[in-house]
């Protein structure tokens, strides 16, 4: 693919994965920390169309441009959105690379269940100074299962529509 | 048919997706329980009784169809006697977490465990 193509792709998808970053922050949500994470949809689909560094790309600028829209640049979850997303992008790419096993749903889950984990990993470390935190892990990743799991659901479903277009066209 | 192959490669509910649930599952497991500290006896929804657990003690409280024996021990709550027929809230045995009940019916009782009032993210 040439270069113009691969940077145009890849600011479509940045510009995709940012609105539904926003989108989903306008949501009103129970208790503080939860998000469904339909980012990783977007970021996902790179992953596997474009490959890991494009889509770890993706992924800061995510957390970049989308911190600026909502306001919340280098604030404590400006910090935990970026390096969760690095360690869970790097996660999946493995699992892309290495999981033979696993469709998108598996990875999907991975994905959002090392984002988990990293964001209470440092909340607990960083923020309170020991491992406090740990009591929370077991119902967030029990929550991360479900929401993993639609976002990997719905990104399979959005890749088959996309690779039929791509042939098309 | 290349294409069609590649997407199956991504196809939901694969071998590894089933094993990567399971593991993640059994945080069931390490779901923390949080021992009470009160335990509020309700009868007919009208008289309430607060009794905090450290303390032993055997209450008498009388209920719709006769008198409950529920007794407060090292911490635990059971009903050790009732005069209800089937005798289920003598069967359920001690509960000392918090969120766990006792419930007899025909006396319209219902033991359950409290914990504090604050809980630890507001703390």
């Amino acid at each position: 693919m040439q270069l113009q193509n691969r940077i145009a792709h890849i600011s479509v998808f940045t510009a995709a994965t940012v609105s539904l970053f926003v989108i989903e922050s306008l949501i009103p949500r129970p208790v503080p920390g939860i998000r469904f994470g339909l980012a990783n949809i977007f970021i996902l689909l790179v992953l596997l169309n474009y490959g890991y560094k494009e889509a770890l790309l993706v992924g800061i600028l995510k957390s970049v441009i989308g911190s600026i829209v909502i306001g919340r640049l280098f604030t404590p979850s400006f910090l935990l959105s970026i390096s969760g997303t690095i360690v869970s992008v790097t996660i999946m790419g493995i699992a892309v690379r290495y999981g033979r096993g696993l469709s998108l749903m598996g990875i999907s889950i991975l994905g959002a269940e090392s984002h988990t984990i990293t964001q209470v990993l440092i909340i607990s470390v960083l923020f309170l100074g020991k491992a406090s935190l740990s009591f929370l892990l077991p119902p967030f990743v029990l929550l991360s299962l479900v929401t993993g799991s639609i976002t990997g659901i719905s990104a399979y479903w959005l890749y088959t529509k996309l690779e039929r277009k791509v042939e098309v066209a | 048919m290349l294409k069609l192959q590649s997407n199956n490669r991504y196809r939901p509910l694969k071998i590894g997706d089933f094993v990567i649930i399971l593991i993640f599952l059994s945080a069931l497991f390490f779901i923390p329980r949080v021992e009470g500290k009160k335990v509020r006896v309700i009868v007919d929804k009208e008289k309430e009784f607060i009794y905090p657990l450290n303390e032993d003690r055997i209450l008498k409280i009388e209920g719709k169809i006769g008198i409950i024996m529920i007794e407060i021990k090292d911490g635990r709550v059971r009903v050790i006697e009732s005069t209800c027929p089937l005798k289920i809230c003598m069967k359920m045995g001690w509960i000392k977490n918090k969120g766990e009940q006792i419930v007899c019916v025909p006396n319209r009782i219902l033991i359950c465990i409290e914990g504090e009032q604050f809980d630890a993210i507001t703390e």
